[in-house]
């Protein structure tokens, strides 16, 4: 045994160690996970990453198997005009439905909870509730997008479709069931102008948002991207036969 | 030369780790306890190198084995509700000190030996 080939086996097995020691940081890294003192939190900790895994693994196996769906659609319907006819049909309903991802010109809204206390006229804020974006706030930006005739609107990803609720449980806010928090973006497609215009004028709501002191931001632009509606539709009750 | 390999391989580790893909959280468990038996036995290497009677293939298998082992151990604890990976800890950490002591021990004496020599 000489000693070169103890000094190469070493180094071979450090540089393992090394680079699984790495991996392992990166990974406790990522998950976030602080470790708690009581065991029984760390294993409630453990078990909701697990799902969180699977769910995001599952998801992607949905989005994937939704992608080679399309694709044998097209392909079965190439060479067909009915069906091609049809196809396009299944196309324009899922996005009125909110089940495709859509994008055009249209603006984007930021509203931003105001954390200095000072509104934008540099006077001090009495009521601090005037400087959090409450989720009537929410209802009232998507009412008057609506009314400016806006074609698809999302609230940080979520998209709204006919059955959304936007509702305030205790400190959070949820659409479509999912919690969403400030900064809240606001993206709508349609005319540009048009929907400037009817959020930005003055009266109008966010007007009076902004001279109470939450940060508004409104950006025009030529291509926003919405998101599609990650739940499932599902209806029970309605029908059409009389 | 076998600590300049060392340093080397952990240089070059570090540099591949962290352009690494990561592992999926499910197995990092296995993966920490199969970490410190590594550690363990590259410890336990050093050691018996200083102690000149290292053996290559004890030593191979016994990184390996022990990592297995211990992930082994571990998934058996999960499956049976009981931290067994703590007791592989234990052992692992146990023998850690152990190593290190006679590193430590070997180097005191080389070190405190010389100016004896000079003078």
């Amino acid at each position: 045994m000489n000693k070169k080939q103890i000094a190469i086996t070493l180094g071979v097995m450090c540089f393992i160690l090394t680079v699984s020691i790495f991996v392992q940081i990166k990974t406790i890294k990522n998950t976030n996970s602080t470790i708690s003192q009581s065991l029984k939190e760390n294993e409630l900790r453990d078990e909701v990453l697990r799902w969180k895994e699977k769910y995001d693994v599952a998801y992607e196996q949905l989005t994937q198997s939704g992608k080679d769906l399309e694709e044998i659609r097209k392909q079965a319907t190439q060479n067909d005009k009915t069906s091609l006819a049809k196809q396009n049909e299944i196309i324009q309903n899922n996005m009125l439905l909110g089940t495709y991802e859509v994008q055009g010109p249209g603006i984007e809204i930021t509203l931003t909870d105001n954390n200095t206390g000072i509104s934008k006229d540099g006077m001090e804020v009495i009521d601090l509730s005037k400087l959090i974006v409450h989720y009537d706030d929410l209802l009232e930006v998507i009412n008057s997008l609506n009314n400016a005739g806006a074609e698809a609107i999302s609230i940080n990803g979520q998209r709204i479709i006919q059955t959304t609720a936007i509702t305030c449980e205790g400190n959070v806010i949820k659409v479509n069931g999912q919690r969403v928090s400030s900064p809240f973006t606001i993206k709508a497609i349609g005319s540009s102008g048009l929907l400037y215009g009817s959020v930005s004028m003055i009266g109008g709501y966010l007007y009076w948002m902004e001279y109470e002191g939450v940060l508004v931001d409104i950006k025009q632009s030529e291509n926003v991207v919405i998101e599609k509606y990650n739940g499932v539709i599902n209806y029970k009750y309605i029908n059409n036969e009389n | 030369m076998i600590f300049i390999a060392i340093v080397i391989g952990c240089i070059l580790g570090a540099v591949i780790g962290i352009y690494a893909p990561m592992v999926s959280y499910t197995y990092s468990g296995y993966l920490a306890i199969a970490i410190i038996a590594a550690l363990d036995s590259v410890f336990g290497g050093i050691a018996s190198t200083l102690k000149k009677n290292f053996d290559l293939k004890i030593f191979v298998t016994g990184f390996f084995g022990n990592a297995i082992l211990s992930i082994m151990l571990t998934y058996l604890g999960q499956k049976l509700n009981v931290d067994i990976y703590l007791a592989a800890i234990v052992v692992f950490v146990g023998r850690m000190f152990n190593n290190l002591a006679i590193i430590r021990r070997y180097y005191i004496e080389k070190f405190t030996k010389k100016p004896n020599n000079n003078n």
